[in-house]
């Protein structure tokens, strides 16, 4: 009786221990808060460039010669610093950023980390492509809106039509180093334009029309983001509860 | 049948298992997966590494040296085979 217990309990503990390589990987993929400070680095510094840019075009539209060259200086001043940022942390020290900040979020916990995405030439350019298109796509419908081609209320759902492949696309282009909870963002964006279409009024219109794309993608993809980094702690509990080893079998060789 | 001994080790097992779901990670991750002190791991992992299971990384994260892991082919089959030959241990009911 005992020997069928301890033989039960045996097969028990070797098929949980079967589960260990699911959890590593699903801790490794959903750290994610990292991607996300440099998503929101990248923003803030797109931002600061077309807030200036912007300054400075209204500056010399209003003949306001003083604030126009302060506005100028500023400008050159946030490029030079971006040109020295690029080429320290460019190039052949790419990654390096990304590696910083995931050791002062992560650091504690150590690292782990799944295959990069085999990024052949070919990939590379079709993401090129794809980036450009996309790109072009929103500018493209801001200006169809604004010109009134296309109602403020259809804006989302218009670029649902083009960012949720796109978003889909990513992730597939991303995997094994991101898991599925990601797909979060495009399933929550394609709500948000079913959603418009009921009738319920959840857009921006006039100058705030942009919004309409921007408030959606980045508030969705914040969500998926902390999400998965709330997974991340789950998986590595229950990683941790897999591992663990305590007493003599922690000790001995 | 013959199990693998080197792997069958409970630290070490729990080791190749969490090396298997990933690409590679460093000796700081180990530590506090598997709740080892820092000397005992280091002895699996050397043990590891003359089996030729492991590939070590040693490299710098700013001035931090940092030692990262990553399992082998021989030491993915190894894995493999060893839970192939559990397996039918268990199914034929040897102890």
């Amino acid at each position: 009786m005992n020997s069928k217990q301890n033989n039960k309990s045996q097969d028990q503990n070797a098929e949980k221990l079967k589960e260990i390589p699911k959890w590593t990987r699903k801790y490794a993929q959903n750290r994610t808060l990292t991607s996300f400070i440099v998503i929101v680095i990248t923003m803030l510094i797109a931002m600061v460039v077309a807030v200036q840019s912007y300054l400075v075009v209204i500056a010399f539209m209003k003949g306001n010669m003083i604030l126009a060259s302060v506005c100028t200086a500023v400008l050159l001043a946030i490029l030079i610093f971006l040109i020295i940022f690029i080429s320290k942390y460019g190039g052949k020290n790419r990654g390096l950023i990304d590696q910083r900040i995931d050791q002062w979020i992560y650091g504690h916990e150590g690292t782990a980390s799944m295959p990069e995405p085999k990024l052949t030439k070919k990939n590379k350019w079709l993401g090129f492509v794809v980036a450009a298109v996309v790109f072009i796509c929103i500018q493209g419908s801001y200006y169809l809106s604004m010109e009134g081609y296309i109602a403020f209320k259809y804006m989302q759902p218009v670029s649902a039509l083009y960012l949720v492949p796109f978003l889909v696309l990513l992730y597939f282009e991303q995997r094994p180093r991101v898991g599925p909870l990601v797909l979060i963002c495009p399933i929550l964006y394609t709500i948000h334009a079913i959603l418009i279409i009921a009738g319920i009024p959840i857009f921006f219109t006039g100058n705030w029309g942009i919004l309409n794309i921007v408030l959606p993608v980045f508030g969705y993809t914040f969500l998926a983001y902390v999400i998965a980094h709330v997974y991340s702690r789950y998986a590595l509990k229950k990683l941790k509860g897999l591992t663990h080893l305590e007493g003599d079998t922690a000790n001995g060789d | 049948m013959e199990i693998d001994k080197i792997i069958h080790e409970p630290a070490r097992l729990r080791i190749m298992m969490i090396l298997a779901g990933l690409e590679q990670a460093d000796f700081n991750f180990l530590v506090t997966t598997l709740g080892l002190t820092r000397g005992n791991l280091n002895r699996h992992m050397e043990k590891l590494e003359s089996a030729g299971y492991l590939k070590v990384k040693r490299s710098f994260k700013g001035k931090v040296r940092n030692t990262s892991y990553q399992l082998t082919r021989e030491g993915s089959k190894a894995l493999a085979r060893y839970w192939e030959n559990l397996d039918a241990i268990r199914r034929s009911g040897q102890p």
